[in-house]
């Protein structure tokens, strides 16, 4: 790209004259933009600004503080939610364009606050440590709601990650907030039934073609639980792990599927990784016993091997 | 020197990222774009920076591997040894990256730049070995060597930045050995010296064929810009005086020049932001906006009046307020600046000679526009003095 590629596409007559004009004032430096400049200003400037107002707060607070702050927060999230009924538009299966530049970010705000008010709440007041399942749930449902209402794939993830806590909040038999986690809690089990059943679902919400948009966001979700999952599983139960690695090689087969199906390298990725971790613990179990020095070997190897796959990618997304 | 890579090939992805850029802002139609695709095809393999960054990082460890199989073989041979060896290793890994890779048409695929780093590596830590790791002014040299070859050869900016970085290595060094007169003057020889170089990369910019190397002196720029204002800068010219040159400094003391050093802390960001606006230079404007922040920092740090949060709580009013202001200042084009995003599909519908003459000849007479004038851009530079 040089000063005269515009000239030249011109005279080429791949550009016409009308954007030729209009590019050639950019290239030449003729008009130049501080668009990106002043945004950052901008940003640096709210950043330095609520960092000294949170201090010059956190100095400052009292009880009364707490509860001003608050009842502050809340109001902010009654007029953002106030801000989506009155602008939002009938609910739709299919993808729905939002009414207004600000909706989305309105509504993410809206929930965000939700979750922040909650989590004040708990921290400063301990109000939900016998019910905290519960209200993991509550506001799984509500974000799901607020996510196919008005179509929000941001709120999807967030309502998809408050069910799985849920989940692993019941399962878990410990005080969640004594810092007990994973131990001895089976967690990995629960991952993986979470994430068949979730990836269950999403594909007969596709087939019913119930925004059917979502189900990427969703089976991103599936994948990853169910590959921690499993690998996890690989490595602490180690006497069955045969059943483990062979849950990996079907989640890989299941995400090649959906990858070649979306054209996504992603879902290719989760299964490349899963399913070199879960070779490389069998090869570990079985042949490397006996051969140690065939380590070296193999990690040269799968390395390339690596670095083949990914170049090579394209071809395997596109082969379907 | 030449490049690796075939110029030609290297131009047309240029342009059809460019193109691919248009065409997502709905400058261009997908029809087009794939039109521009068609005149500029190029056989390079050059991937997104993710599957770059994947790439990067497992050739480093395939290679590492395949550097360890070699290290077993040759473990023997004594330290003299194992340098060279380090060295042709190093020369023979940039032939196998030129006859393997660059000949397969990767183009700064991430594999590439794995080899290219791992090479210069291993060259300049044999030169090293060689040189018993005690001789500073030849490890620079091959620092700056090896860097520089890099970079021209394979167009790559980090051994850009580094090579500019081992030459204000070597000039420091230099000066710092030589002692006397001239470790006190070391500030004006480096601002000396890279104002030089500033504008000889200026120069370079100019000229056409060297454009495949448009980034690199893009980047050998912006250093140099940086290490002026760094080596007139107060603070870094006496936290270095007192920890190089154990210069102790009393209560109450400064170090020599003070107040020059006080003048140019302030001045070079000023002339910097002068010039940047003036010439509507981005680089300038940039590092301008940068090393300011930095200058009041130095003041700052000096003579602080405690109360942090304060500090920050006005500091970012005063910034909003100056970045709304602007926005709202450079609504319209003044000066040849908008704060509209160019790339962007409002720009791209707009009627842009229109609304050049109309902004910069003094305003809002939508009416007296001339669409047809072929020279109508003329004014566009014309309107800067008028509009201030």
């Amino acid at each position: 790209m040089t000063r005269n590629t515009p000239h030249e596409l011109l005279e080429k007559g791949l550009i016409t004259q009308d954007l030729f004009e209009k590019i050639e004032v950019i290239t030449s430096g003729r008009v130049v933009s501080v668009f990106y400049e002043l945004r950052t200003l901008l940003y640096l400037g709210v950043m330095l600004f609520t960092t000294g107002a949170g201090l010059l707060i956190y100095q400052n607070i009292g009880e009364l503080g707490h509860l001003i702050s608050i009842i502050l927060l809340s109001i902010t999230m009654i007029v953002c939610f106030w801000y989506v009924i009155k602008y939002g538009i009938d609910y739709s299966n299919e993808n729905v364009t939002s009414p207004t530049p600000y909706f989305d970010y309105v509504l993410l705000a809206g929930t965000l606050l939700f979750v922040s008010i909650q989590g004040y709440l708990q921290f400063q007041y301990s109000t939900f440590d016998e019910h905290l399942g519960w209200s993991t749930l509550i506001t799984a449902a509500f974000f799901f709601y607020l996510a196919y209402r008005y179509d929000h794939l941001g709120i999807l993830s967030l309502a998809i990650t408050a069910l799985a806590s849920f989940w692993s909040i019941c399962v878990s038999p410990q005080k969640w907030y004594s810092n007990d986690f994973f131990s001895d809690s089976n967690l990995h089990i629960t991952a993986i039934v979470f994430s068949i059943i979730v990836g269950g679902v999403t594909f007969f919400l596709e087939r019913k073609e119930i925004k059917k948009h979502f189900a990427f966001t969703y089976y991103n979700f599936c994948m990853l639980i169910f590959f921690v999952g499993s690998v996890a599983g690989l490595f602490i139960d180690e006497p069955v792990y045969l059943i483990y690695a062979a849950l990996i090689f079907v989640g890989c087969y299941f995400a090649w599927y959906q990858a070649s199906l979306r054209k996504s390298f992603l879902f290719l990725l989760y299964a490349f990784v899963a399913g070199y971790v879960a070779t490389t613990y069998l090869l570990a179990e079985t042949l490397f016993e006996f051969e140690p020095s065939l380590w070296f070997l193999y990690s040269i190897a799968s390395c390339g091997g690596f670095i083949y796959f990914i170049i090579k990618s394209k071809n395997l997304l596109k082969k379907r | 020197m030449k490049s690796a890579y075939n110029l030609l090939w290297v131009y047309n992805l240029a342009v059809i990222k460019e193109a691919k850029r248009w065409a997502k802002h709905s400058f261009i139609t997908e029809d087009q774009r794939s039109f521009i695709d068609e005149a500029y095809k190029v056989p390079f393999y050059h991937p997104n920076i993710i599957i770059r960054l994947l790439l990067f990082v497992a050739a480093l460890v395939a290679i590492s591997g395949v550097t360890g199989l070699l290290t077993l073989m040759v473990l023997q041979v004594g330290q003299t040894g194992i340098a060279i060896l380090c060295i042709l290793y190093g020369i023979a890994s940039l032939v196998a990256l030129e006859k393997i890779f660059i000949v397969k048409n990767h183009y700064k695929s991430g594999v590439t730049e794995a080899i290219l780093y791992h090479s210069c590596g291993f060259i300049i830590g044999g030169v090293a070995g060689l040189v018993d790791f005690d001789n500073a002014q030849l490890i620079l040299l091959a620092c700056l060597l090896v860097f520089t070859f890099a970079a021209i050869r394979y167009l790559d900016l980090i051994t850009t930045a580094l090579a500019t970085a081992s030459l204000a290595a070597i000039v420091f060094y230099n000066c710092f050995e030589a002692g006397g007169i001239l470790k006190q003057i070391i500030p004006f020889v480096f601002i000396g010296i890279f104002t030089a170089i500033y504008f000889i990369t200026k120069r370079l910019q100019q000229r056409m064929e060297l454009n495949v190397w448009h980034y690199n002196l893009l980047i050998v720029e912006t250093i140099c810009l940086l290490l002026v204002y760094l080596s007139g800068n107060y603070l870094v010219v006496r936290e270095l005086s007192v920890n190089l040159m154990d210069l102790s400094l009393e209560e109450g003391a400064d170090i020599p020049f003070a107040y020059l050093f006080y003048f140019f802390t302030i001045i070079i960001p000023l002339s910097f932001l002068y010039f940047g606006v003036n010439r509507r230079d981005i680089v300038l404007l940039r590092v301008s906006l940068l090393v300011l922040a930095f200058s009041v920092f130095t003041f700052k740090y000096y003579y602080s009046l405690g109360h942090t949060e304060i500090t920050l709580t006005v500091s970012g009013i005063i910034l909003v307020g100056i970045a709304i202001l602007l926005m709202r200042y450079l609504k319209v084009i003044r000066a040849g600046f908008t704060c509209e995003n160019l790339m962007a599909s409002k720009w791209g519908a707009m009627n842009v000679e229109a609304l050049l003459i109309s902004q910069t000849m003094g305003g809002n007479q939508p009416g007296n526009i001339n669409t047809d004038t072929g020279g109508g851009g003329d004014s566009g530079g014309g309107g800067a003095s008028t509009s201030f």
